[in-house]
């Protein structure tokens, strides 16, 4: 089981109505293959950066969940074939670890090496 | 006339990712985004921008996906 992010762009035309129907479907279909829904997001209606099937705005939402792989073609195919969806993308969602071991030393460098610049600087001032 | 790299005062270019300790760059922060595409659209080079590799192929990455996502134009309106 993996997790993933998931946006769709519905057609701004729908109703709020019909929009909690389609994501109650996602959602569905996600707790069916024994998956898990972490999150809903809704962004609402937004305007769109280039128009997409003549659409200037579209309504997002994003929902985060867990999800056997499996599931992401299925649910690739399900939007396509849904006329509703003007756009969707899944990915994969980052692991919240951010190594912090790892971020000290790199942000330390370029530190370390500003004050050695400085000091024979300051020298002859 | 000076040639361009005469007149020019050079001043060390740093990545502005690693001075603001950004660890992630998400493709749904378009804000943050749009100050690395150009405004004809296009993804600011590294020799431009001064941007580390970590970060650039981050940004490369995220700006990708939120072009997709119509959050980002793939080219501006009046070259199109």
């Amino acid at each position: 089981m993996k997790t993933y992010e998931t946006t769709i762009i519905f057609d701004p035309g729908l109703e709020e109505a019909r929009i909690n129907e389609e994501v109650d479907r996602v959602s569905q279909s996600i707790s069916q293959a024994a998956g898990e829904v972490i999150e809903v997001q809704r962004w609402g209606k937004r305007k769109l950066a280039y128009n997409i099937r003549k659409r200037r705005d579209g309504t997002y939402i994003h929902i985060k969940h867990k999800s056997p792989p499996e599931l992401i073609g299925e649910m690739d195919r399900r939007f396509r074939l849904n006329e509703s969806v003007l756009r969707h993308l899944t990915v994969l969602a980052v692991k919240e670890s951010p190594r912090p071991a790892e971020e000290p030393g790199r942000v330390g460098e370029p530190a370390v090496a500003q004050a050695a610049h400085v000091a024979p600087h300051e020298e002859k001032v | 006339m000076a040639r361009e790299g005469e007149s020019r005062s050079f001043r060390r270019k740093f990545c502005k990712l690693c001075f603001d300790k950004v660890d992630r760059i998400d493709y749904k922060d378009d804000r943050r985004l749009t100050r690395f595409i150009t405004d004809r659209g296009k993804i600011v080079p590294r020799r431009i921008s001064g941007t580390c590799a970590r970060h650039q192929s981050q940004i490369t990455e995220a700006v990708k996906r939120a072009r997709i996502l119509a959050l980002l134009p793939f080219t501006s309106e009046q070259y199109r």
